[in-house]
C-alpha cells in the first residue's frame, strides 16, 4: 500500500504542476477531475492525496494560493503556477522524459541482435 | 534550501492553526460541492448525489488529518495533546501524582540547593574588575623555622602572612604583578553619632580599591599619603554602614566618626562590594582604614602581618608569576639572610578562597546526585506499576496500528510533565533549603550569603528537571513499549503481567538500595570522623572558658614591664567579676594562635624545635592542665630570680629520650639567659584536634611555659587574658571590657569568645558536610525502603489468592512471611553488594573530609550493610506478614 502511494506521490507533483501549466489557475477539484481525465480513469485521486501533495508544493513556493469563484460560482481555492514552479516543472520534464526513454530503451531492447 | 523553506512555512503556519484549519475545512468543502455538483448534472437526486460523493471520497476527517499533517509539525502538535493528555492522566490518579511529586521535589529541591550553594561559592564571579586576573599573595614557611609575629591562623600548612618589608621589595621587582595591595582585618569600636557598636574593619593600602577595580559611590578613594602616620584620620564606610547609621544622605562625607580617634569620612563603597577578608562571616565588613606600618615593620623581614591581593601585569599569566615570585623570593633571601627558609607563593584569588571546600562541594553535589537518581528509579518503579495498568490498552493502540515510538514518546512525555511539576516545587523547596544552608554554613564558604536562585541555578534546575524526566520516563516506557500485543491481549490472568511488573521492579530496586549503600558507607564514615574527633584528647579543659585579645599599643606599653604591669593590674580586676573562678594571661592561649621557636638544649649545639609561651601563674588551673612532676610556676618567679620553666610531656618523650626534664636547662639562644625546667605538665593540642589537613589528630607537640614576669625570657608580647567561670555565669564578656576600659578607656578588646565556640568553629566545616551528607543519606536510605517495601507489598498482593491457598492448605503464616523475607533479602543483598562495590571504588574521594578512619574502613561497610538488610527484609517481612492477614475465602473468590 505504502509503495503504490510513494510511487504516486513522486510523480503526482509533477501531474499537478503540468496541469496548472495546461489548465492556467485551477481549483483541487478541477486538478483532480483533470488528471484522472487525462489518465483514462486509471488515477483515482482522493482528498487525502492530492491536498497533502498541494500543500507541500505551496510550501515549495512553486505553486501559489488565491481564493476566488468558479466558473458556475462556487467558492474555490485557486491553485496557479509561480515562476519557480514553471523552472521546476521544465527541469522536472525534461528528467522525466530522458529516464523514461532510458527506461523504454531497456524494455524495448530487440531480442536476437547478439 | 527547500527543506528550510518549508520549515519557514511550516513555523509560520503553526503559529496560526485554527485560520489554517478553518482555511483547510472550507477547501474540503467546497471540493465537495463540486463533487456533488457533477453527480447532480449526471442526473442524480441531490440527496443520492450527496451520499455518494461522499462514498466516493472517504472521510473527509482523515483527509484533513493528512493535510494538516502535510502542513503543520506533526511532533509538535502531539507534543501538545500528549502534554494535555498526560496532565489528565495524572489527575485521574492523585495517589500516584502526589507520591511521585513529592519525591521528585526531594530530589530536585536538594540538588538545586546545593547547587546554589556551590554556584555562590564558586562560580559566580568576585564582584570586583576582572576577578580572574586578582590573585592572592602570601609567604610559606619550609619546615624547622619559626617566625614571630601573626601567623596566619587556620590557614593551609605553614602558610603564613606577608611582611611589609618583603611586601615593598615584591612590589618593587615583579613585573608580572601590576599593582599588590596590603590589607588587615582589625576590629574597632565605632562610637559617637549614634549608639556605640563594635564593627569590624580592614585597614588596607591606599592601592586596594584600585587594585580590586572598585570605586567608592560617594567619595573617594584613599591618597597615598593617608598610609602614613598623621594622615590616617580618614575612613571609608560600607554602603549597609551609610544606611543604617548615616541615614544613606549624601552630606556624610566630611562627618566624623569615632574609632578611639576621631576619623572624617572620606567615602562610600557600593553595595555589593564584599571584602577580601571575610568573605564567609555572616557579620559584614563595615569599615576600611588607611593602614599605617609602625617603623619596625617596614625593616623587619619576620614582622608576618597583612594580607596581599594583586593584579596580574596585562601579558602575564598565574604561572609566569609564581614563577616569578618563586626566582625573586630566592634572590631576597640571599640578599636578606633575616628571610630564612620564608619565600613568597600566589594563586588566583577565588581558587585560594575555595580551597579548602572544593572537595567537601564536590562531593556534596555528588552525593545529592546519587538521592535524585535515587528519587528517579523510585518513581520509575511506580510508573511501572502504571505502565502494567495501560498495557493492555498500548496492545490494543498497537495492534491498531499505532507505532512504538510514538507510544514511548507520550509517556515520556508525561513523565517530562510529572518532572516539571515535580521541578516547580523542588524550587520552592530548594529556595528555602538555600536559605537554611547559608544560615547554618561554616565560615569557610566564602560568599555563601549571596546564595540564590539566579540564572545559573534555574538553567541548572531546568537541566536537572530534563534529565530527571527522561532517565525516570525513558525506561518504563520502553519497557511497557515492548509488549507483545498477542501476549497482552490474550492473558486476561494478573499474574502473568504483574510478575512482568515485579520482575522489572525488582531491577530497579536493586539499583535503588545499590545507591543509597553507597551514600550509607559516606554517611557512617563521616559520623564515625565526628566521634574520632570528639575523642581526641585536648589535654586542657575547654568549658566555661572565655578568652580575649587585649593587644597593647606601642604608646605607652613599650616595654615588657609596661605591659606586664598592665596584665598583671588587670588579672587583678578579672578575679573579682563574679561568677570568675581562676584567670590567667599569656602571650598565647590555646586555640588562639601558636608560636614555635628553636632552642638549644643543655650543653647541645644542636637547634630543637618547642612551642613557647609566657604565661601568668594561673594558666594551668584555669585551662585544666594537670601538674605531672615537680612544681607549677609560682608567683615568685619574676625577674631577678633565677629563669625558670615548665614543659609538657611530649618535652621529654621528644627530646630527652624519655628522661626525667626537671633540672635540665633551655636557651632560646647561644647569648640567652639560662632557663631551668622546675615542673612537668600534661601534654596539650594547643591548636584543636586535628592538624591542618583536618585529616588526622594534631601532634603533640613538646611545649614550654615561661613565667610571665621573668620579663627577660620574653619572645611575644603579652596579649591575651583568660578566665574560667562558674556554670551558667553571665556578663562576664561585657566585665572583661569594663575591667580593660578602667585601666585605659581607648583600649579595645578583640575576639571575646569561649574556648568552646573557637572550638566550634574549627570542627564546623566538618559538622556541615557530616549534617548535610548524613540526611541525604536518610532521604535516600527511607526512600529505598520505601521501595522495598512497595515492590515486596505489590508483589505479595498479587500473590494473594496463592498465599490463601496455602494457607488453608495449613501453611503456617510465619512460614509465609519467612518465605517473602527470603526473597526479598536476596534482592537487598545483590543491591548492597552492587552499592558497597561502587562505594569501596569511589571512597577514596572523601578521604580528605574524613578523620582518623580510612575510607575503606570494614566497620563501616559491615555496619553499612547490615542496616540496609535489617531494614530491608524488615520491610518485606512487614509486607508479607499484612498479605497473610487476608481472609483466605475472600482471597480465593
Amino acid at each position: 500500500m505504502s509503495e503504490r502511494t510513494d510511487v504516486l506521490q513522486g510523480t503526482l507533483a509533477l501531474m499537478v504542476l503540468k496541469t496548472l501549466q495546461t489548465l492556467g489557475p485551477q481549483h483541487g477539484y478541477g486538478i483532480a477531475r483533470r488528471i484522472e481525465q487525462v489518465s483514462e480513469g486509471a488515477l483515482q485521486l482522493n482528498q487525502g492525496t492530492l491536498y497533502p501533495a498541494l500543500v507541500k508544493l505551496e510550501q515549495q513556493g512553486w505553486i501559489k494560493t488565491r481564493w476566488g469563484v468558479s466558473e458556475n460560482n462556487r467558492k474555490a481555492k485557486f491553485y496557479s503556477l509561480t515562476p519557480r514552479g514553471a523552472r521546476q516543472l521544465a527541469a522536472e520534464e525534461s528528467r522525466w522524459s530522458r529516464v523514461t526513454s532510458l527506461v523504454g530503451r531497456f524494455l524495448v531492447e530487440p531480442a536476437g541482435d547478439a | 534550501m527547500d527543506a528550510l523553506r518549508r520549515f519557514w512555512a511550516r513555523i509560520s503556519e503553526w503559529r496560526r492553526p485554527g485560520t489554517v484549519d478553518a482555511d483547510l475545512s472550507a477547501e474540503l468543502q467546497s471540493h465537495l460541492d463540486f463533487l456533488i455538483e457533477d453527480h447532480v448534472r449526471r442526473g442524480l437526486s441531490p440527496a443520492d448525489a450527496r451520499q455518494a460523493a461522499q462514498r466516493e471520497l472517504g472521510g473527509l476527517e482523515q483527509a484533513r488529518a493528512l493535510a494538516r499533517d502535510a502542513r503543520g509539525f506533526r511532533v509538535a502538535d502531539a507534543f501538545v495533546s500528549d502534554v494535555r493528555l498526560a496532565v489528565r492522566h495524572l489527575r485521574r490518579t492523585p495517589g500516584f501524582t502526589a507520591a511521585a511529586l513529592v519525591i521528585l521535589a526531594l530530589g530536585i529541591g536538594a540538588n538545586t540547593a546545593i547547587f546554589s550553594v556551590v554556584d555562590a561559592v564558586m562560580l559566580r564571579p568576585l564582584p570586583y574588575a576582572e576577578p580572574d586576573r586578582l590573585v592572592s599573595v602570601w609567604e610559606v614557611m619550609s619546615e624547622g623555622l619559626s617566625a614571630p609575629g601573626m601567623a596566619a591562623q587556620a590557614a593551609p600548612a605553614q602558610r603564613i602572612a606577608v611582611a611589609p618589608a618583603n611586601l615593598a621589595d615584591f612590589a618593587a621587582r615583579l613585573k608580572s604583578l601590576s599593582s599588590m595591595a596590603a590589607y588587615a582585618t582589625v576590629g574597632r569600636n565605632l562610637t559617637g553619632g549614634g549608639r556605640p557598636e563594635r564593627v569590624l574593619a580592614e585597614e588596607v593600602t591606599a592601592n586596594y580599591f584600585q587594585t580590586l577595580g572598585v570605586t567608592p559611590v560617594l567619595g573617594r578613594a584613599f591618597s597615598s599619603e593617608e598610609n602614613t602616620a598623621g594622615r590616617e584620620r580618614v575612613v571609608i564606610i560600607s554602603h549597609a554602614l551609610w544606611q543604617s547609621r548615616f541615614g544613606g544622605t549624601p552630606d556624610v562625607l566630611g562627618k566624623t566618626v569615632r574609632l578611639g580617634e576621631t576619623y572624617e569620612i572620606v567615602g562610600v563603597l557600593p553595595p555589593d562590594f564584599v571584602a577580601l577578608s571575610q568573605p564567609g562571616a555572616t557579620e559584614e565588613m563595615a569599615i576600611w582604614l588607611p593602614i599605617v606600618y609602625e617603623p619596625s615593620s617596614l625593616t623587619n623581614r619576620k614582622e608576618h602581618i597583612v594580607q596581599v591581593v594583586a593584579r596580574l601585569a596585562p601579558h602575564a599569566s598565574v604561572e609566569s608569576a609564581r614563577a616569578e615570585i618563586a626566582a625573586v623570593s630566592e634572590a631576597m633571601a640571599l640578599e636578606f639572610p633575616e628571610i630564612g627558609r620564608v619565600r613568597g607563593d600566589l594563586a588566583p584569588v577565588r581558587a585560594d578562597q575555595v580551597s579548602d571546600v572544593r572537595m567537601m562541594l564536590f562531593v556534596l553535589l555528588a552525593a545529592v546526585g546519587l538521592v535524585l537518581l535515587v528519587a528517579c528509579v523510585n518513581v520509575a518503579g511506580l510508573l511501572l506499576v502504571r505502565a502494567l495498568s495501560r498495557r493492555r490498552e498500548m496492545a490494543v493502540r498497537f495492534a491498531l496500528g499505532a507505532s512504538r515510538n510514538r507510544m514511548v514518546f507520550e509517556q515520556v512525555v508525561q513523565s517530562l510533565v510529572l518532572a516539571t511539576a515535580g521541578g516547580v516545587l523542588g524550587l520552592f523547596l530548594g529556595w528555602a533549603t538555600t536559605r537554611f544552608l547559608v544560615a547554618v554554613a561554616p565560615s569557610s564558604l566564602p560568599h555563601i550569603q549571596h546564595a540564590g536562585l539566579d540564572a545559573r541555578v534555574l538553567l541548572f534546575t531546568l537541566v536537572t528537571v530534563l534529565f530527571t524526566g527522561l532517565v525516570f520516563g525513558a525506561w518504563p516506557a520502553m519497557q511497557a513499549a515492548r509488549v507483545d500485543p498477542v501476549d497482552a491481549l490474550k492473558d486476561g490472568e494478573r499474574s502473568v503481567t504483574s510478575a512482568w511488573v515485579v520482575r522489572r521492579r525488582s531491577t530497579l530496586l536493586v539499583a535503588e538500595v545499590a545507591l543509597s549503600a553507597v551514600l550509607l558507607v559516606g554517611a557512617v564514615l563521616m559520623i564515625r570522623s565526628l566521634v574520632a574527633l570528639d575523642r581526641v584528647d585536648l589535654g586542657f579543659n575547654p568549658a566555661n572558658v572565655l578568652a580575649a585579645s587585649v593587644a597593647l599599643p606601642p604608646v605607652p606599653y613599650g616595654t615588657p614591664e609596661a605591659r606586664l604591669r598592665f596584665f598583671e593590674s588587670l588579672d587583678a580586676k578579672l578575679k573579682q567579676i563574679p561568677g570568675v573562678s581562676d584567670t590567667a594571661f599569656g602571650n598565647r592561649l590555646p586555640l588562639r594562635g601558636n608560636w614555635s621557636s628553636g632552642m638549644l638544649l643543655d650543653a647541645d649545639p644542636a637547634m630543637k624545635e618547642a612551642g613557647f609561651q609566657s604565661i601568668s601563674p594561673g594558666y594551668f588551673t584555669t585551662f585544666g592542665i594537670p601538674l605531672v612532676r615537680g612544681r607549677a610556676l609560682a608567683d615568685s618567679d619574676r625577674d631577678g630570680s633565677a629563669g625558670v620553666a615548665v614543659v609538657n610531656e611530649a618535652f621529654g618523650r621528644a627530646l630527652l629520650n624519655g628522661a626525667d626534664p626537671i633540672g635540665h636547662v633551655v636557651r632560646r639562644g647561644p647569648a640567652m639567659p639560662a632557663i631551668t625546667v622546675v615542673g612537668v605538665v600534661g601534654d596539650v593540642r594547643r591548636n584543636g584536634r586535628t592538624d591542618d589537613s583536618g585529616t588526622r589528630a594534631a601532634e603533640v607537640i613538646p611545649q614550654v611555659y615561661l613565667p610571665a614576669a621573668q620579663t627577660a625570657l620574653y619572645p611575644l608580647p603579652l596579649r591575651e587574658v583568660a578566665v574560667k567561670t562558674m556554670e551558667g555565669a553571665a556578663g562576664v564578656p561585657e566585665a572583661i571590657r569594663v575591667a580593660v576600659s578602667s585601666l585605659d578607656p581607648d583600649q579595645p578588646v578583640t575576639t571575646v569568645r569561649t574556648l568552646d565556640a573557637s572550638l566550634a568553629i574549627g570542627a564546623a566545616q566538618k559538622r556541615f558536610q557530616t549534617s548535610l551528607f548524613v540526611l541525604f543519606a536518610i532521604v535516600a536510605f527511607g526512600l529505598a525502603i520505601v521501595g522495598v517495601y512497595g515492590v515486596i507489598a505489590y508483589g505479595v498482593s498479587q500473590r494473594s489468592a496463592e498465599i490463601a491457598l496455602r494457607l488453608t492448605l495449613g501453611a503456617t503464616r510465619s512460614g509465609i512471611v519467612l518465605d517473602v523475607m527470603r526473597r526479598t533479602a536476596i534482592i537487598v543483598a545483590i543491591g548492597v553488594s552492587a552499592g558497597l562495590t561502587a562505594a569501596l571504588l569511589s571512597s577514596r574521594l572523601l578521604i580528605s573530609l574524613l578523620f582518623e578512619i580510612a575510607p575503606t574502613d570494614p566497620a563501616t561497610y559491615a555496619l553499612t550493610a547490615a542496616g540496609l538488610l535489617i531494614a530491608g527484609v524488615s520491610a518485606g517481612g512487614l509486607a508479607g506478614l499484612r498479605a497473610t492477614k487476608v481472609n483466605p475465602i475472600t482471597a480465593l473468590k
